[in-house]
């Protein structure tokens, strides 16, 4: 059970963003976004190479501040809160696991963000067994795939209220790739907790995701597709 | 970062050999000059910082020049911040001279460690600029090639060091992807506490040093495999 040490707004919708616009220097990276995610669900955001998605992801956790417009997660304008506070609630996800790892062993990996966050640890994880590799093995050792299914216990470990996945399933095999997503597939179930996925994977979006929001240029294309008809 | 910036400026025309032994004496000459030159001389001890700190005018300048000036502004700034902790060391231990603050009985700041603090920030300083700037104006293989033309410096370590330059940017950016990466899973690297950061960020070099030497293999692999060695 998770330690509280602040108190969470009420919120509705998980994810808000209001008219965002964002630039870098001369490039307009995004344009008057608005869209939300409810808790539970799972959504997916497709574009182009360039569209601006990944930016759209960081803004959701605070690691981007937004130009114009506001964006709101679990019920803090990512403005006004720090991005430590709103990791509490927000576990992202990195294409590369190896940006993220750099504990000794990998049951240190996975209690890291746990203890930064006040969640007791425990003696098992089993739901986060990796065949072959004991808990104090080190995280350097395994395949690509192994250290992303680290990085994602990591990230599930510290039940967050939304999974932001920024293209996870690059450079894996699709056995890989399929076990990481019924992953977080079953901890959606379980938990309730929202996804946004990046995907270029049509395949795994279409298994997993409720929704889709397509991205073109920075802008929200096609915002009333609600469903893959 | 140290990026090569585009450009038509005397600087960029000028020979890079040339431009790499300019810099290193305009670096040395902030260490060589000494106060006691302009005491002999007659003048006070502080002409030494009026003479970096024109050091610093003059990188700006030059900065200008190749249409770095903001460049140069906040080089020069964040070194000067850097540096301040070398300041307050020195104007926190160095007991000679003329006492401005008593602190304690035993302890004062004196006007001697404000000078040489003062005047070790400033040497500090003003040597890194050139060298800074010149790598800036100066595409990477350029270098290495003149290098090797001018002062026969063996190719493969004008080439490392073009490759040494050229990573630079890219370790910059992955270090910049890795404090992402932590900050999302709660590490406080926002906080403002300095001691906080660096405690911090020290396990985070990890990473960044395991990806580094994965890429560097790769490059050696790769230039080995293209026949680099062969001249």
């Amino acid at each position: 059970m998770r330690k509280k040490t602040e108190s969470s707004p009420e919120y509705t919708d998980i994810l808000r963003f209001e008219h965002v616009s964002l630039a870098f220097g001369q490039f307009q990276i995004l344009r008057d976004v608005t869209f939300s995610v409810a808790p539970g669900e799972f959504v997916v955001l497709l574009g182009e190479n360039g569209a601006g998605k990944s930016t759209l992801l960081r803004l959701c956790n605070g690691l981007l501040k937004p130009d114009g417009g506001r964006v709101s997660v679990c019920g803090h304008d990512t403005q006004a809160v720090r991005t430590s506070r709103i990791a509490r609630d927000v576990g992202f996800l990195f294409q590369n696991p190896d940006r993220q790892i750099f504990n000794k062993t990998i049951r240190a990996e996975i209690e890291f963000g746990m203890k930064l966050h006040g969640i007791p640890t425990r003696e098992s994880y089993a739901e986060f067994r990796i065949p072959n590799f004991a808990l104090d093995d080190d995280p350097f050792t395994l395949s690509r795939g192994e250290r992303q299914r680290v990085a994602l216990a990591s990230v599930l470990a510290c039940e967050p209220k939304l999974m932001l996945l920024d293209e996870p399933t690059v450079g894996l095999d699709d056995n890989e790739a399929k076990q990481l997503m019924d992953a977080v597939e079953t901890r959606r179930r379980q938990d309730g907790a929202a996804v946004l996925l990046i995907t270029h994977d049509m395949d795994i979006a279409r298994a997993y995701a409720d929704r889709r929001i397509l991205l073109e240029k920075g802008e929200i294309r096609d915002a009333d597709l609600l469903s893959w008809d | 970062m140290l990026t090569y910036y585009p450009g038509t400026s005397f600087l960029h025309k000028l020979d890079p050999t040339l431009k790499l032994f300019l810099a290193l004496v305009l670096s040395a000459s902030c260490f060589v000059v000494q106060a006691q030159w302009f005491v002999s001389a007659g003048l006070s001890r502080a002409w030494l910082l009026a003479v970096l700190g024109a050091l610093l005018v003059l990188m700006l300048l030059l900065g200008a020049a190749c249409g770095l000036f903001q460049w140069t502004l906040r080089s020069i700034w964040g070194l000067l911040k850097t540096c301040a902790i070398l300041f307050l060391i020195n104007a926190l231990s160095v007991q000679t001279g003329a006492v401005l603050l008593q602190l304690t009985e035993n302890w004062a700041v004196t006007w001697d460690g404000l000078y040489l603090g003062a005047a070790l920030t400033l040497r500090i300083t003003a040597s890194a600029i050139p060298l800074a700037l010149i790598l800036r104006v100066t595409k990477p293989l350029q270098l290495a090639n003149s290098l090797y033309k001018h002062l026969h410096l063996p190719f493969k370590y004008a080439f490392a060091f073009a490759i040494a330059m050229r990573f630079i940017p890219i370790f910059v950016e992955e270090m910049a992807e890795i404090m992402e990466a932590q900050a999302a899973r709660g590490v406080e690297i926002d906080t403002r506490n300095i001691f906080k950061k660096i405690a911090m960020l020290l396990p985070l070099c990890v990473p960044l040093l395991l990806s580094s030497v994965r890429k560097i293999e790769v490059a050696t692999i790769s230039a080995e495999l293209r026949g680099f060695g062969l001249r």
